[in-house]
């Protein structure tokens, strides 16, 4: 069967994104691949059209658990039932289950930190691995934005895994992440397929403002211009109700904050809502955007700057999947990284936290071998948030795993959390310097991710120029009539007998 | 002002317990402990509508609640930890209940479990028939958890039903749960079901839509859910597949795991003291496990714990105090343990 009756009867679409053929006819042709495809033109397809003309399964690394579940839910969606997730949300029992069964499922997502543990890997071994898939492959790098320990042992179980086909995924890295990413994976003979990041239908627009309450009098004033729908990101979860409040009581309706703080059921409603477009703009936190499909977001708009450009491109790149133009405005008001660094620091354990952890492993020392059951108990003694004992956790095993000496533990991961602190802090500044600077964003950007700039074109960047005419709406909004009396039977019936008013 | 109608409900509790217990026996009342004490005192003072009405409140949202509210003079902390209303409190709770009524079929002790898996299942339920009656495929389960998936597949396999007919089933064994119960407005879940073509409002949406405060809309909300699982309750036959909807939810009743351990040693005929060597506990754990059987238990026996005398003699003795605070009873019987006297009010603490 040809690669477009595939993407047609499984998936239903008539074409392919930008560098989704090319990644799934290099993967046919039986080559490791490494692609970066910007966000929003479909990444997770090049694994899933293949798998399903490969003998075989697929396995797919996923970092984030959210993610994953995302990407279960878009499969499930299309009807395909082969789909597990081994993660642990699972049950000791529901693993065991899993892990039994593992051969009848066609889509294996996996988290590292699962892999890495010996009967899980043991049991992989035993399987027919058509594909290996590594999504968010950048996560592999210290240079990344996103680190994760965990996946720098990706390049020993693939190796146990008998090296099976892989692609590595990505939406942004640079050249120096890519060189990182396939030296680890040793995929050698890679294929690598680089898309541009630039997203040219995305007019960028950066606004200063000197303060706090002019920048968001100048929110609400793009809320209430701007056609929707859109997202505002904030990087906090409390101002994103706040500020999602204070649009409701200035009359722009059809607004609900979102972030990770909400309860489930209502974190489902919003989205869901948003997807049907019952609303018209969400004041959200970076928890937002992932596995959202929605094809006419007109404009998103940064109350807060994100911690570096890789996040940035991802955020702005949730607008205009249908290719229509599309804005992106960075509201900036002085000082504004000052939260950014805060936060970071936040993620990393600081140097007090780490001599508290070194008394404790001094007083272990003799008898430490797993250090998973001590988990509550580093975490209360050494005052570490959830983040920061995940990276705590992962760095002490690597050690444990290496036989490292305990004596200079400390030292060591002082310096790695510095190393950490430095690269972190750095990509804030570069970030404050594309704000201030007064040339082309784009060319920016797209410098940033060692791409040569395009010609010169229409409604660009602030510093090109642009009409924000085209990106108004047409009418006020009307929240009036939106609330009509409905009888609690009426909607009952429409809802179970698809029977609609005045219809029986 | 008001500001929200969890503090009518901290007022209202407070008011129950007129002076003979912490304010923190509130807290942990609405917030759903399961402690003998919170259980014994949710008896006690009639207050069991209330078990964990308002499970995800803090101890520091609880706290501000209380400083506002002795800010304005509604209450006084009297002794540590001990608030009562004033007279300026009284008024404020009695015009506000004027105004927003609690709403009479709440039955937090009783549904507070149930009530939970009823919605996950009821609303999963009504998405899926709903996007089978608009051949729509491709939707995401509103519901998350893979058990409520699991008992969908269950029960749609069981009731081997065409979807049209399954569809006007259920819409009508829901209109007749709802349609003849006068006091409580159906629309508020309604309004947060799912359906194909529309998403629910969460319960913040639903609050503001029909103009009142999110903590109220939460009661009234709980109110319809302990409405309908008691009208099914009531005629399962005629509710069939409600009736099925709520089977294998269904936990005989709410006990602590540690009460029902010492329940089984009852049985095998132990005494209190043997029952408390064999599980390293206290005395008094063991007692208060047994005051848990008494309010629990329709066909608890008090006289293998208190002798028919002593029965009589604090029930009398209940009588003529006004007070509910074991002391005050103490006084008029004082031969008698302060655990046989929590058993007779366990028992018959509402006759008498």
């Amino acid at each position: 069967m040809i690669i477009e009756e595939v993407l047609k009867e499984r998936f239903g679409y008539s074409h392919f994104r930008s560098g989704q053929k090319e990644v799934i006819t290099t993967l046919l042709a039986g080559k490791n691949t490494l692609a970066m495809l910007p966000t929003g033109t479909g990444k997770s397809l090049c694994y899933q059209l293949p798998g399903y003309m490969l003998n075989g399964q697929v396995v797919i690394v996923s970092p984030l658990l959210s993610l994953m579940q995302d990407q279960v839910d878009q499969l499930k969606i299309n009807g395909e039932k082969s789909v597990i997730a081994i993660n642990s949300f699972l049950s000791f029992d529901e693993k065991l289950n899993a892990l039994r069964q593992l051969n009848t499922f066609k889509f294996i997502f996996i988290s590292p930190e699962m892999l890495v543990t010996e009967n899980v890997l043991a049991r992989m071994k035993s399987l027919n691995i058509a594909l290996f898939v590594i999504d968010e492959a950048h996560c592999i790098s210290q240079w990344g934005h996103d680190f994760r320990p965990d996946y720098l042992k990706l390049g020993y179980i693939r190796e146990q895994l008998g090296n099976p086909l892989t692609v590595a995924l990505t939406a942004t890295a640079t050249s120096e992440v890519r060189a990182d990413i396939i030296h680890s994976l040793s995929l050698q003979d890679c294929e690598q397929i680089i898309y541009s990041v630039n997203r040219s239908n995305i007019t960028i627009a950066v606004e200063h403002f000197q303060h706090y309450r002019e920048k968001r009098d100048r929110l609400i004033e793009l809320a209430k211009r701007l056609q929707g729908p859109g997202i505002v990101y904030f990087s906090s979860k409390k101002l994103a109700e706040q500020i999602a409040a204070d649009l409701k009581q200035q009359g722009v309706g059809n607004v609900m904050p979102y972030h990770g703080g909400l309860e489930q059921e209502t974190r489902m409603l919003i989205q869901q809502q948003f997807l049907h477009g019952q609303l018209d703009l969400i004041c959200a936190t970076s928890a937002f955007g992932m596995g959202i499909n929605k094809e006419n977001i007109r404009y998103v708009i940064h109350f807060h700057m994100p911690m570096q450009f890789e996040s940035y491109v991802q955020e702005i790149g949730r607008a205009g999947r249908d290719g229509h133009p599309s804005i992106a405005f960075m509201l900036y008001s002085a000082g504004d990284e000052m939260l950014q660094h805060q936060l970071i620091e936040g993620e990393l354990p600081d140097e007090s936290q780490i001599s508290l952890l070194e008394n404790w492993l001094n007083e272990q020392k003799p008898t430490l071998q797993n250090v998973t059951e001590f988990e509550e108990e580093l975490s209360l003694i050494c005052g570490l948030n959830e983040i920061q004992l995940r990276l705590t956790l992962d760095y002490l095993k690597n050690c444990l795993a290496n036989g490292n000496d305990f004596s200079v533990f400390s030292s060591k991961f002082k310096n790695f959390i510095r190393e950490r602190l430095d690269s972190k802090k750095s990509k804030i500044e570069e970030m404050v310097n594309w704000i201030r600077s007064e040339k082309c964003r784009r060319l920016q950007l797209l410098d940033y991710f060692e791409e040569s700039g395009q010609q010169q074109m229409n409604d660009c960047c602030d510093h090109c120029g642009f009409s924000i005419v085209p990106f108004e709406r047409i009418e006020a909004e009307n929240t009036e009539s939106k609330h009509k009396e409905v009888n609690w039977k009426e909607r009952l019936a429409d809802i179970l007998l698809k029977k609609r008013e005045g219809e029986h | 002002m008001f500001g929200c109608y969890k503090k009518s409900i901290i007022l209202y509790c407070l008011h129950r317990i007129a002076d003979e217990r912490t304010v923190y026996s509130v807290f942990h009342l609405l917030n759903g402990k399961k402690s003998s004490q919170t259980i014994q005192d949710a008896f006690l003072f009639q207050l069991t509508p209330f078990f964990r009405v308002y499970p995800s409140m803090t101890r520091l949202q609880f706290d501000q609640h209380l400083t506002e509210m002795t800010k304005v003079k509604w209450i006084l902390e009297y002794e540590p930890s001990q608030y009562r209303l004033t007279d300026l409190g009284r008024e404020a709770l009695k015009e506000q209940l004027k105004k927003q009524p609690l709403p009479v079929n709440l039955n937090g002790w009783k549904y507070h479990q149930l009530s939970v898996v009823f919605w996950e299942r009821l609303s999963l339920l009504v998405q899926v028939i709903s996007n089978l009656m608009y051949s729509n495929s491709k939707y995401l389960p509103i519901q998350r958890k893979k058990e409520t998936h699991l008992w969908l597949k269950q029960f749609l396999q069981d009731t081997k039903m065409d979807r049209q007919v399954l569809a006007q089933k259920v819409f009508n064994e829901v209109v007749d749960c709802l349609e003849n119960s006068t006091s409580i407005q159906p629309e508020f879940l309604i309004s947060r079901l799912t359906g194909a073509e529309t998403i629910g409002l969460t319960k913040e949406q639903a609050a503001l839509q029909y103009s009142m405060d999110q903590d109220y809309f939460e009661l009234q909300f709980q109110s319809i859910l302990h409405t309908m699982l008691s009208v099914i309750k009531e005629k399962p036959v005629q509710l069939p597949l409600l009736n099925k909807v709520i089977q294998s939810a269904e936990t005989e009743f709410t006990m602590t795991v540690s009460a029902q351990r010492t329940e089984e040693l009852l049985q095998q005929g132990f005494t209190i003291e043997e029952i408390a060597t064999f599980r390293k506990l206290k005395r008094n754990t063991i007692e208060d496990h047994i005051v848990e059987l008494a309010l629990n238990k329709p066909d608890f026996e008090i006289g293998r714990f208190v002798t028919d005398k002593n029965v009589a003699e604090i029930a009398e003795a209940v009588k003529k105090v006004t007070s509910k605070q074991l002391k005050h009873i103490k006084t008029i019987v004082p031969h008698a343990p302060y655990f046989e006297i929590r058993l007779v009010l366990a028992v018959f603490g509402d006759s008498l």
